[in-house]
């Protein structure tokens, strides 16, 4: 194909031009254009072919096909343009004060947390780590449940961390980094400590890890509001939390309990899983809600706050936590691993979100 | 703490320190408001400055030096600020809300 000749025929195809049209590509989370949002990078325009990259806040977006599909019809519509290429990238954003911490390699902490225990909070939070790093983030997580430790048995690994001078070296299990109580305590060993003693195991996990590069570190934190939630909330300046809750009453409001904790340490919530939604006949697929039917969405729209997604209680989400694989990266095209790797990307979206509206904090 | 959640008027924009023993929190509602460093260590909320069952104070004025200065000034997560002051004393966290109730205009 001659290009000069389109060229001579079609002078005008300009940056100017494709910026134009791109402008009128929103991103539905954070409500402004992809041009103003300085998304295009990299705008190439020889002759007739036009490339650019589309550098979102998240490699999770969960509108990221949409707005790639919308911004290559809205090029192609143009008078001259032949081909048109875009290349997605990604660069998450840092959360404000945290580039100030130890953790300045870090560009969020997430807290997942829940009002009582065996909800499955563990579960969720590690099928929420391992999609993000499917999609392509850098991920971590720290199992904060420092004395019920499950994330070695749900990532198949508990073999001990190497330390590097005195520091530990995060293991590495389906994508992710990760420390837990359980890799550092032999597992039929209960820990049996006092606040102080819980305080200072979850400052060397955030502090004394070799965390390196991540977008997301995800802390899986244990049932109720106690000593690991405040010395979570006071050591690190949180990109927000997630609560855990199933649809019963009883549950979602002890759930309340810690959703007014991380209020009142100004951690901001992400949004609200319910988990143990219903249950899946693995027979005859049937669906039954024994928890009762829609609790924690309706609790979410109460408070205002984003409800991110229902996940069953599906045999196939157990037996992949028991062996070791997390649903999401082994099975990800089951039902439930669908689920949970559109909560992944609601997080994600979330998280961006946050980073943009977060107001600026000057500290001289 | 409130119950109420964050407000402009608890939500500091910018925090600098003027001088040794002066503080300046802009707020988000526009205030401006100066803290001098005696008095807000002797509004310290730690538990060995008031007590945890009655609320007496255990610091009072008598027992703080006019001079006594700022040695660090840091944020607690995104809801308070902890002081070290020149007399050694760092366990007391200002949370936003009560800051704010310190703050007297004048």
């Amino acid at each position: 194909m001659a290009f000069w000749s389109k060229d001579d025929k079609n002078p005008g195809l300009s940056e100017e031009q494709v910026l134009s049209v791109l402008k009128r590509v929103q991103d539905p989370d954070l409500r402004k254009d992809i041009v103003s949002l300085g998304f295009i990078r990299n705008l190439k325009i020889e002759g007739g072919k036009v490339s650019f990259d589309l550098n979102l806040t998240t490699p999770a977006c969960p509108v990221k096909d949409q707005m790639r599909d919308e911004a290559v019809a809205l090029v192609k519509a143009l008078p001259g343009t032949e081909q048109v290429d875009v290349k997605m990238t990604s660069e998450v954003r840092q959360a404000p004060q945290l580039d100030k911490t130890a953790l300045s390699g870090v560009r969020n902490i997430v807290a997942v947390g829940s009002g009582k225990g065996g909800v499955g909070k563990s579960t969720i939070a590690v099928n929420i780590a391992a999609a993000l790093a499917a999609e392509g983030a850098r991920v971590g997580l720290l199992d904060g449940d420092i004395y019920g430790p499950t994330t070695p048995i749900m990532l198949g690994m508990d073999q001990p961390p190497k330390s590097v001078g005195n520091r530990m070296i995060p293991q590495e299990a389906n994508g992710l980094k990760f420390i837990s109580m359980g890799l550092l305590v032999k597992s039929e060993q209960p820990l049996i400590w006092r606040g102080p003693m819980a305080h200072k195991a979850l400052q060397q996990c955030l502090f004394d890890v070799d965390w390196g590069q991540l977008d997301y570190l995800m802390v899986d934190l244990p049932p109720g509001t106690g000593d690991v939630h405040l010395t979570l909330a006071q050591a690190v300046p949180l990109t927000g939390s997630v609560i855990v809750s199933t649809p019963q009453d009883v549950g979602l409001r002890i759930s309340m309990k810690t959703l007014r904790m991380f209020q009142q340490t100004r951690v901001p919530i992400l949004g609200i899983v319910e988990n143990m939604s219903y249950y899946i006949c693995p027979h005859c697929d049937s669906r039954d809600y024994i928890f009762g039917q829609g609790g924690a969405s309706r609790a979410a729209e109460q408070l205002g706050i984003p409800f991110l997604g229902e996940v069953p209680l599906d045999l196939a989400i157990r037996i992949q936590s028991d062996i070791g694989k997390p649903i999401v990266v082994d099975q990800p095209d089951a039902p439930s691993a669908r689920t949970l790797r559109e909560i992944a990307k609601k997080v994600a979206a979330q998280i961006s979100i946050r980073n943009f509206e977060a107001p600026e904090l000057e500290v001289e | 703490m409130s119950q109420s959640g964050p407000t402009p008027a608890t939500t500091p924009k910018k925090i600098k320190k003027v001088s040794p023993g002066e503080l300046m929190i802009l707020w988000g509602d526009g205030r401006e408001a100066h803290y001098l460093a005696p008095v807000l260590r002797g509004m310290c909320p730690c538990a060995s400055c008031k007590d945890e069952m009655t609320g007496m104070r255990m610091i009072l004025p008598i027992h703080i030096p006019d001079d006594l200065e700022f040695r660090k000034i840091e944020l607690v997560g995104q809801y308070a600020l902890q002081f070290e002051w020149s007399d050694g004393h760092h366990t007391g966290i200002y949370s936003f809300e009560y800051l704010r109730e310190l703050d007297t205009p004048n």
